[in-house]
């Protein structure tokens, strides 16, 4: 049987937090996922790491954790994080003694605020409305949450971490009041084994209710919906908030090559990521306050993801806390040796890892000192193998693979492209990813699907939503002749169904016109809809 | 106001028509298509610089503009990159001496006997290899300096007092390389009661700065020729081209660019030449006491005409006349694109694109070509064995005046 000292259940921004910080004290831990790394809230959030700034005047705790984090993730995670700055605007809608009181809060919680002449903003974000009454420029930025889970993983895995990815934890194993192992099913080979291990985990975020109920306990956790649409292209070149109370639709986050706006709030099921076309039309319009021209530009896509709120009462949505809880079960419902983490944010995640295993550690025996904040993530490549990468990639490629993939997994893609040139060629043209770098990571034992390829190189997240990349990807990875690569009629309908969810609540002008396209290129050119007959 | 039109790429769906009409990116693999280097890196720009070789590679011949079946202003997006570039990276030597075609002409064409040398002298260059040091082409067809320019001769012609008037905006080319074209446009338009007006304030369009990446030094120009060109539209005054490119120029790119609100007060009243004489045709206004001239013409459509979506009045219109039988050399873009067919690094690329319209016209039985572009009748010329003239000497030739 598998034995650890740790499982830790979710493959999230908590779960890979606590993986790497147990793996750094030399604690062994296992962190199970039933899905690929990310696939739940950490990858549909709005990106945004937080300067602090929106919470100041209500939770000033919470305020203070996001400016501390704000600091180390610029520092450890680098390849991750966009250094712009958050523009924090008031519009004739908002309140304006809201404005006073929210810069004596930032200013008790250490997060700057330094004032922006209305020429100056303009000259900065020429999309912004001419209309907004004043400004200021905070310390925000942007995260790219697959690419820093995977860092993390890399991190952890480099200090003996390990992970297991689509691997469902179905029970919670006990013994005289404590938690002894889990019994998980393979969700490929639908194999079912057990793990044994001292001490579990539960960060699985919005599911923890329904993770703490296979060992029969009760906790409060609601899932809030929240919805996000993803722009085109860069409309912002920094984060814009509204200076108001904390409310819809009120950020935009240049991500990468797409402006996010988000958010909603809306009491629902953690599996539900669906997101209604009422509820776009809701958030453009608050939307024109910060872009007057906001219905000029294209909307690629919408997605959702789910808010693990944490209330030992029964409030939820904005209301609730946004602080997280570690809730020992042992002390709570005599249940010992387990824990179920969540609540907090993508930007506190960090900490969040620290104060529990700062917990946990103890009850193992370990003494060792967090030192998460001090060592990061991946290494910086050295400027010959950037050299290196420029000759062989064509242009932009080489800065985009290098942040995408790190370092050492650069100098094989180099390398790859030096042996063969046509390894260059660019697959996904909209974001500019290679044949070498879907080759890798494809043959990464934790890739099973071209969504899988996704979401560790944004294959297929640009204008054309795959259009053209997902024919080319098939083939590319059906060459690699892996087991999850024979079907490709599978291959297909997976990415491209997953991205049609995403654009239909928003099938209008040019997104339509692209859907039209696609439909053409792969209902009627390529037939995927219908099996092949067979011969009698 | 936000530069909605020219900076954003949403209109883009990604279709690749546009790489299918591109005849750079038939010609070399160097140049990865106008979606790519337009509205998909357009994209990536906004988040990461880097050296963009193949920013050199589009020629602004706008054929995929013309097949865009989405709006989206492709070769804009591509020019305002280069220019972006340029801000950061020196320019050649060659870009700052072909973009300053302007200057040139003038100071040539205002000394006596300065063309002379300077056709020369532009010999005498090319054959010491001096074109190559600094970067230009010595086997393409470089144009020669006129002995007068065109407002110089505009001065000694005296028209007839007529109460209908247009405005005409010669270019560069017609003021100092090929005035001619201008003097045929004066002779025909008045044999037909029209008196035409020239404004010595114009200035050159732009269009060799924008393809060399000077698009800020542009809009000083376009400021110049927008009010001007709309003060004479306000008094009904129609304004007439030549040269398809400065059209172009006037009519589009400068809304694209600069957001100038006062091309939208002129560019309805901009016509080509022979556009508005064909129109005169069609409502019975024209006169055609032609003459009957025997010959036969091959014509060849310029990319920028094309773009404007006009049609072929060339083709149209010169078969009216006795004698004359037109056809179309339907050999896609002549390559050079301005500037573009000089520089060194692009010439290659230049003479692959153009070699079909080439070879077409030496193997065809026509006596001569004809095309409205200047640019385009140099390699019509181009080792071909045969004249090219612009339609308007055709059509004078028939009037015989
Ligand atoms: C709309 C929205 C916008 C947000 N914007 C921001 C923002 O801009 N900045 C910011 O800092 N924070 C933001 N947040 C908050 C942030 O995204 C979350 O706090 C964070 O991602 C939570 O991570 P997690 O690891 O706790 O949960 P998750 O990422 O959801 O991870 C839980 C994982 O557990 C797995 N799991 C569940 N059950 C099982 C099981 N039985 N067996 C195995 N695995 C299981 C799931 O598959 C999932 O991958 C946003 C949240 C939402 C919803």
């Amino acid at each position: 049987m598998l034995t650890t000292e740790v499982v830790i259940i979710g493959g999230g921004a908590t779960g890979a937090g606590i993986l790497r910080d147990l793996s750094m004290r030399g604690v062994k831990a296992i962190l199970i996922e039933r899905g690929d790394l990310g696939c739940g809230t950490s990858s549909r959030f709005h990106g945004l790491l937080h300067s602090g700034g929106r919470y100041a005047v209500r939770d000033k705790n919470a305020a203070i954790e996001c400016i501390e984090e704000n600091q180390i993730l610029r520092r450890i995670g680098k390849h991750c994080v966009e250094p712009i700055s958050s523009i924090f605007i008031r519009t004739p809608e908002d309140d304006e003694a809201y404005e006073g009181t929210w810069l004596e809060a930032c200013k008790e919680a250490g997060i700057s605020t330094k004032p922006l002449e209305l020429s100056k903003l303009f000259e900065m974000e020429p999309n912004v409305s001419r209309k907004v009454k004043s400004a200021y420029l905070c310390p925000g930025a942007a995260i790219d949450g697959f690419r820093m889970l995977w860092q993390i993983f890399d991190s952890a895995n480099r200090h003996g971490g390990k992970t297991l990815t689509y691997t469902n934890v179905i029970g919670i194993d006990s013994e005289n009041g404590k938690v002894v192992g889990v019994t998980v099913q393979d969700m490929h080979s639908k194999e079912i084994y057990k793990i044994a291990c001292n001490y579990l985990i539960s960060a699985t975020g919005p599911w923890c209710s329904r993770v703490a109920q296979l060992a029969g306990i009760d906790i409060n956790v609601k899932p809030s919906k929240g919805s996000l649409i993803a722009f085109n292209h860069r409309i912002c070149t920094n984060v814009i908030h509204r200076l108001h109370k904390p409310s819809d639709a009120d950020i935009f986050v240049p991500h990468g090559t797409v402006t996010i706006l988000g958010t909603t709030s809306i009491d629902s099921d953690p599996d539900d990521n669906s997101t209604s076309q009422e509820e776009v039309e809701c958030m453009m319009k608050i939307g024109e306050a910060t872009f007057e021209n906001l219905r000029d530009y294209r909307i690629l896509r919408v997605f959702a993801g789910c808010r693990p709120l944490y209330s030992a009462g029964n409030s939820s949505g904005r209301n609730a806390s946004r602080d997280f809880a570690a809730i020992d079960h042992g002390k709570e419902h005599g249940l010992a040796n387990f824990m179920s983490v969540c609540g907090g944010k993508f930007t506190t995640h960090r900490q969040m890892a620290q104060k529990v295993c700062d917990m946990v550690c103890p009850v193992l025996g370990n003494t060792a000192k967090c030192t998460t904040h001090e060592v990061p993530l991946i290494e910086e490549p050295s400027e010959q193998l950037m050299q290196r990468a420029k000759a062989v990639f064509p242009s932009y490629a080489a800065e985009l693979a290098e942040n995408r993939q790190g370092a050492q997994r650069l100098e094989q893609l180099v390398k790859d492209i030096e042996k063969d040139n046509k390894l260059g060629e660019i697959v996904c043209e909209c974001e500019n990813v290679s044949r070498a770098e879907i080759n890798a990571v494809a043959e990464d034992s934790t890739s099973h699907s071209i969504s899988d390829i996704r979401r560790r190189t944004r294959l297929g997240m640009g204008t054309c939503q795959g259009t053209f990349c997902t024919y080319r990807a098939v083939g590319t990875v059906k060459s690699l002749k892996k087991d999850w690569t024979e079907d490709t009629s599978k291959l297909f309908r997976e990415f491209l169904e997953a991205r049609w969810k995403g654009i239909r609540p928003v099938l209008w002008g040019n997104q339509m016109r692209d859907v039209d396209l696609t439909r053409g290129i792969y209902e009627v050119s390529l037939n995927i809809n219908h099996e092949e007959k067979k011969h009698e | 106001m936000a530069k909605l039109k020219s900076d954003n790429p949403d209109q883009c769906i990604s279709c690749n028509i546009c790489l299918t009409a591109c005849p750079v990116a038939r010609a070399t693999r160097k140049y990865r298509g106008p979606k790519l280097t337009g509205p998909a890196l357009t994209r990536l720009r906004m988040l990461i610089e880097d050296q963009d070789p193949m920013l050199q590679y589009c020629s602004n011949c706008k054929n995929c503009d013309r097949v865009c079946p989405s709006g989206t202003p492709i070769s804009t997006l591509n020019m305002k990159a280069r220019s972006a570039y340029y801000k950061k990276n020196p320019h050649t030597l060659a870009e700052k001496i072909l973009s300053n075609n302007e200057l040139m002409g003038k100071t040539i064409t205002s000394i006596p006997f300065a063309s002379t040398i300077a056709n020369l002298g532009m010999k005498i260059t090319k054959a010491a290899g001096a074109f190559e040091i600094v970067g230009m082409s010595s086997k393409a067809p470089f144009p020669t300096y006129a002995k007068k320019s065109f407002s110089a001769m505009f001065k000694s012609i005296s028209q007839p007092k007529c109460d209908k008037k247009v405005l005409f905006f010669p270019g560069c080319y017609v003021n100092y390389n090929e005035p001619q074209v201008g003097v045929d446009l004066v002779h025909v338009f008045n044999h037909n009661n029209i008196e035409v007006l020239i404004d010595d304030n114009f200035v050159c369009c732009g269009s060799p700065m924008i393809s060399a990446g000077y698009i800020d030094k542009v809009q000083h120009n376009a400021d110049i020729n927008s009010k001007i060109l709309a003060s004479y539209a306000k008094q009904g005054i129609d304004i007439i081209t030549t040269c398809t490119t400065c059209a172009l120029i006037l009519k589009q790119e400068y809304d694209e660019l600069f957001e100038l609100e006062a091309v939208k007060e002129y560019n309805v009243h901009m016509y080509d030449a022979i556009e508005y004489l064909l129109n005169m045709y069609e409502r019975g206004e024209l006169k055609t006491d032609f003459k009957t001239l025997n010959k036969k013409e091959i014509y060849h459509t310029p990319c920028h005409l094309k773009v404007q979506g006009y049609g072929k009045p060339t083709l149209k219109l010169l078969n009216k006349i006795p004698g004359v039988e037109v056809v179309d050399a339907d050999a896609g873009c002549c390559g050079l694109s301005g500037i573009y067919g000089y520089k060194t690094n692009t010439a290659e690329v230049a003479a692959i694109v153009g070699s079909k319209l080439q070879k077409t016209i030496k193997e065809s039985d026509a006596h001569e070509g004809v095309c409205e572009c200047n640019i385009c009748r140099l390699q019509m010329q181009n080792n071909t064995g045969k004249k090219a003239y612009h339609p308007l000497h055709t059509i004078r030739q028939a009037y015989g005046i």
